[in-house]
């Protein structure tokens, strides 16, 4: 059974500052990583906190992430410290940061994961305009259904806006005005909400409700893009006109969360071809179109990483010709993750698909 | 261009490992067991080194159909190797059938070091598939 608690202010903003700079100022964490403006843009970057003074800017339920903090969050739990750190993410940054802890690039001793239900994130010139329209745009946000519209195509489609795996969650769907309702998903979290000294809560009545219709939403959305996408890539001629602008600038990659390889084969000599031999391509084939392997490029990534794609819609909101990245490797990995029965982010104990097999397994054909 | 039917001949790469179906194919040539000489055979040192991106890589140069050969489960030279790969099937199947080729067109294939008659079997039934299937939807075509 969760416990809840609440916090009132004159603002969510500052009801979630209230709650998470006493993390720090009752010594129950030593830092918070969490999204925060800085003095010089309104866009909210992971930032590392030790020092409750310095948390004025915090932002976290602001409707922008420049990218999925799970690599910056694995960045800094990469090995344990003996410090206790509380990070606080998107549910999707969550997800990427678990499938992070099986590729053993990161690890969660020590770490206080607390989760924000999260209802998208808008483009980031999206976000900068409203924000230089109005001040407050994760007030304006929480209560204006119409500005919920203005979130990416990615967000639109997402059904996993509650996080799992949290220790603590905030949300604000179904809450009154300038409030939000904190709830403990483990023990751990349930002992911090304790510890907090917040003020204890019901679960408010509505908040099933509007999950719901929410839920419906978001699903019917998704299941209009797999099947849009699907039929736009049944081919490898579709694909290749999907794809056709692609300047293989790698933004995609660099965005992914989950593709971690610290020297990708695409920037090595496998891929970098000799003078001679793209030559012998073009004599070979009458034309090869510079720079090479851009299929390969985005095949392969899928090929690695479509297990544990956990559907940010970072690859998209990078892409500098507009290409929907994230329609493409959605659609894909749902087909890949069906084949397995996985679900990235779904438990940290839960193995990836390609390291389980079946070590005694009767001889004869493969299939 | 697309040749007619019955002069097509398909172009396979088939991926075999070293310790078992690439000793049965050299098995299957001192036995003089002849096969159709559509397969591109490359030697690996072991199914589980296959990475999906040469399967792809094949596909996207134009190759008609991708076999690979390992070890009887049981029986890798590196404990599991075979398995390994076998577990990335799945999904190179789900992968190469969203875009367009048939899934079919990929084989793996338990061919042990002794069965010279299984490989030649194994390859003309291939040749036979892809040769009814027709040419690969990416022959013909720029692929970026």
């Amino acid at each position: 059974m969760s416990v809840y608690a609440m916090v009132k202010d004159t603002s969510v903003t500052e009801a979630v500052k209230a709650a998470l700079t006493k993390l720090i100022s009752q010594d129950l964490v030593d830092a918070v990583l969490v999204a925060a403006k800085s003095p010089y843009s309104a866009l909210p970057m992971p930032t590392l906190f030790a020092n409750a003074e310095a948390m004025d800017g915090i932002d976290p339920l602001a409707p922008a992430a420049p990218f999925n903090a799970a690599r910056q969050a694995a960045t800094v739990s990469r090995q344990a410290t003996g410090k206790r750190l509380a990070l606080v993410l998107r549910p999707c940054e969550i997800r990427a940061l678990i499938e992070l802890v099986k590729l053993n690039q990161c690890t969660l001793e020590n770490v206080v994961l607390i989760g924000i239900e999260c209802l998208g994130r808008m483009e980031n010139e999206v976000f900068l305009r409203h924000a230089a329209a109005q001040g407050d745009v994760t007030a304006e946000f929480l209560k204006n259904t119409s500005l919920q519209d203005d979130i990416t195509r990615t967000c639109k489609m997402c059904e996993q806006f509650e996080p799992a795996h949290a220790d603590i969650v905030m949300s604000t769907l179904g809450m009154a005005e300038n409030s939000v309702l904190f709830a403990s998903g483990s023990e751990t979290g349930e002992a911090l909400l304790k510890e907090l000294g917040l003020s204890p809560a019901e679960k408010p009545a509505e908040r099933e409700t509007v999950t719901k219709q929410l839920l419906e939403k978001r699903a019917a959305f998704k299941k209009e893009v797999f099947a849009e996408t699907s039929e736009k890539i049944n081919s490898i001629e579709k694909f290749e006109e999907m794809i056709g602008t692609c300047l293989n600038c790698y933004n995609c990659r660099q965005a992914c969360p989950v593709c971690y390889c610290k020297e990708c084969v695409f920037l090595t000599d496998v891929f970098s071809a000799r003078p001679e031999t793209l030559l012998r391509r073009a004599q070979k084939r009458g034309s090869v179109k510079l720079p090479t392997d851009t299929s390969m490029f985005h095949l392969t990534r899928l090929s690695h990483i479509a297990h544990a794609c956990v559907g940010c819609g970072q690859c998209s909101s990078v892409c500098p010709s507009n290409i929907p990245v994230a329609d493409i490797f959605t659609t894909v990995a749902a087909q890949v993750q069906a084949r397995y029965d996985y679900v990235p982010g779904r438990d940290v104990q839960e193995p990836i698909p390609y390291l389980m097999f079946e070590e005694k397994q009767k001889s004869g054909e493969p299939k | 261009m697309v040749k007619s039917m019955s002069d097509f001949q398909p172009k396979i790469i088939a991926l075999v490992c070293n310790w078992c179906t690439y000793t049965a194919a050299d098995l299957a040539g001192t036995s003089r067991l002849s096969y159709p000489a559509n397969i591109r055979m490359i030697r690996m040192m072991c199914t589980g080194m296959i990475d999906p991106k040469y399967i792809l890589k094949a596909f996207l140069d134009g190759a008609d159909g991708v076999f690979i050969g390992g070890c009887h489960p049981g029986d890798c030279h590196y404990i599991n190797g075979n398995l390994k790969f076998k577990k990335r099937m799945a999904g190179m199947e789900a992968i190469i059938k969203q875009f367009g080729f048939d899934e079919n067109r990929l084989r793996l294939r338990w061919i042990g070091a002794s069965e010279g008659p299984e490989f030649q079997h194994n390859m003309t039934d291939f040749i036979q598939t892809i040769q009814d299937m027709g040419p690969s939807p990416a022959q013909g075509i720029m692929v970026l």
